[in-house]
């Protein structure tokens, strides 16, 4: 596929960021002498630090993808998310609600504060479904990052597999080597880079296409439920609800979004890297989204057909990548590859780090006898790290997307995002609740998206997923796994005779 | 286009606002780079050498 990508002048735009992003992380590792330096940056990122680190961690190739994918498929509409996460986040930020005494207890990942009110069990089992549905999230990130730097350099698709090692072995090595330090040094850069890129394409698509332009071809197409999306058969309430309760709990548990208030110097810090960072949200669905529209603007069904066979049975997903490369310059399609490639790596770089916190910190807990020395804890960080990477290389490759990505990351992330938001709560502000209740909502909250994703793959239940949809299983998710904590923890009450504020009678 | 008031007033604050925060960020952030590489020298000078 034909592109603007110049290897003369825009490769070299690219290497160059390159070699800075590698020389940042890497020249950073000889601060990193024990665990808690590796996973939470000894705890001490300032405010400004942190909202370039979460900003970057939060937008990677894969969320510009499935946002302009959004844009493409629902108009405006498709923005919303964005919407309800900046709603969450800055009450959050601004009340403190759960974060506040979360950073207070010195804890590096959500099961270990939940352990001091449910026991070791339930940290364990909580570790599991934090890494479960967060490796099924992220296994599709380094595919989709992949597919968009094919599409938009306009390389040979059967490549793929290579720009995606490629892009792993570089995130992983200075993550490996550097944790959560090389993680904030690069974070920053990348999101100098990544905004600069990002708010650049912006401009030009402004002032190339126009702001009437893109209105205009979302009146034409979709008409108002284009602009409304209460009034879009495929979203309607439920999806707005459903992107409510997704995005609060995100806010509350999202391993890499809470890592930040975790490596946050005090309570304060963490508070405000939430409420300035807030709007982020929104923009960070909205400029995509508006590139997605332009791609559905100006791409013709001659520009769709230059796409792979498989990809042109829904080329949602791939619009706008395919639009980018035939309408950025020369020159800026350096800085816009760049940019796109500081946001994947900053994403993927916290993500490997922040999951096998989980797995060290509190899967490896019941296993980790006697004190280990940081040595040795930092070697078996390195080595998660590392074989995340490979699970992600491997999944990636496997795994047969279907349906809207946003979907998909909205359902697999509700595996474990049902279940630890209602234990963050019930641990902070309920003190009735018992690990009875806990094991139930852990449970509750992952049959729901799990048994949707499983039935949206197999042939015989595929229609009846399709008839259900991923917002009200999602819903359900969410209802199921409070109404299991609170019936769980009452049961207990009564068969143990243990009483709600934690006294056992009998 | 005046129909859609609301998308048009969040997109003009999106951009407007995203590219005052990049800039405001990158001069800040820095500096607390700076602050946490000196504290974690501190550190490390009295915790004795890296572990690595």
């Amino acid at each position: 596929m034909p592109t603007q990508f110049s290897w003369a002048v825009d490769a070299p735009i690219v290497g160059l960021y390159l070699l800075a992003t590698m020389f940042a992380g890497l020249a950073v590792r000889k601060y990193v002498g024990s665990v808690e330096t590796f996973l939470v940056a000894g705890r001490e990122m300032k405010v400004y630090l942190g909202i370039a680190s979460l900003a970057a961690t939060e937008f990677g190739i894969v969320t510009g993808m499935y946002t302009a994918q959004s844009g493409y498929k629902y108009g405006f509409s498709g923005a919303v998310p964005g919407m309800a996460q900046f709603i969450a986040m800055l009450l959050i930020g601004l009340t403190g609600f759960c974060i506040a005494p979360l950073r207070a207890s010195g804890a590096i990942t959500v099961p270990e504060m939940l352990e001091r009110k449910f026991g070791q069990r339930i940290r364990w089992a909580a570790g599991v479904v934090i890494v479960l549905g967060g490796l099924l999230n992220m296994g599709v990130f380094l595919r989709v990052g992949g597919e968009f730097l094919v599409l938009s350099v306009g390389f040979n698709y059967d490549l793929l597999k290579w720009v995606m090692t490629i892009l792993l072995v570089g995130v992983a090595v200075y993550t490996i080597m550097g944790g959560m330090l090389s993680v904030l040094i690069t974070d920053f850069l990348q999101f100098v880079v990544m905004s600069v890129g990002l708010l650049a394409v912006t401009y030009l698509i402004l002032y190339q296409i126009g702001w009437d332009k893109i209105v205009q071809t979302v009146e034409t197409n979709y008409g108002e439920k284009g602009f409304n999306p209460i009034k879009h058969p495929d979203l309607g309430w439920a999806y707005v609800i459903f992107q409510l309760l997704l995005q609060s709990a995100a806010t509350l548990t999202w391993q890499t979004t809470i890592a930040r208030v975790l490596a946050a110097k005090d309570v304060k810090t963490g508070k405000q890297v939430y409420t300035r960072t807030s709007f982020f949200f929104v923009a960070r669905f909205m400029i995509p989204a508006i590139w997605g529209i332009a791609a559905l603007a100006t791409l013709t069904a001659a520009d769709l057909a230059a796409l792979p066979p498989d990809m042109q049975k829904d080329p949602s997903l791939y619009a706008m990548p395919l639009f980018l490369g035939k309408f950025v310059p020369i020159g800026l399609s350096g800085l816009l590859i760049a940019a796109m490639l500081a946001a994947d790596m900053s994403t993927d770089s916290s993500y490997m780090l922040t999951w096998a916190s989980v797995i060290y910190n509190d899967i490896m807990a019941p296993f980790r006898k006697g004190a280990w020395s940081e040595k040795r804890g930092l070697l078996w960080n390195r080595m998660i790290v590392a074989l995340i990477g490979v699970f992600l290389l491997i999944y990636g490759l496997w795994y047969p997307m279907k349906g809207d990505l946003w979907t998909y990351l909205g359902v697999t992330g509700t595996v474990y995002l049902a279940s630890m938001s209602t234990l963050l709560i019930a641990c902070c502000y309920w003190k009735g609740a018992n690990d009875w209740g806990a094991a139930g909502a852990i449970i509750i909250g992952a049959i729901f998206p799990i048994s949707f994703l499983v039935a949206e793959q197999m042939d015989s239940t595929k229609d009846w997923a399709a008839g259900v949809g991923p917002w009200v299983s999602g819903i359900a998710a969410y209802v199921g796994a409070a109404i299991a904590m609170v019936l769980g923890s009452i049961l207990k009450w009564f068969v143990v005779g243990q009483t709600p504020e934690g006294q056992v009678t009998r | 286009m005046s129909n859609h008031w609301f998308w048009n007033s969040i997109a003009l604050l999106s951009i407007v606002w995203y590219s005052t925060i990049t800039i405001y960020v990158a001069i800040r952030g820095s500096f607390d780079i700076r602050h946490m590489l000196d504290r974690l020298k501190e550190t490390a000078g009295e915790n004795g050498p890296p572990a690595e």
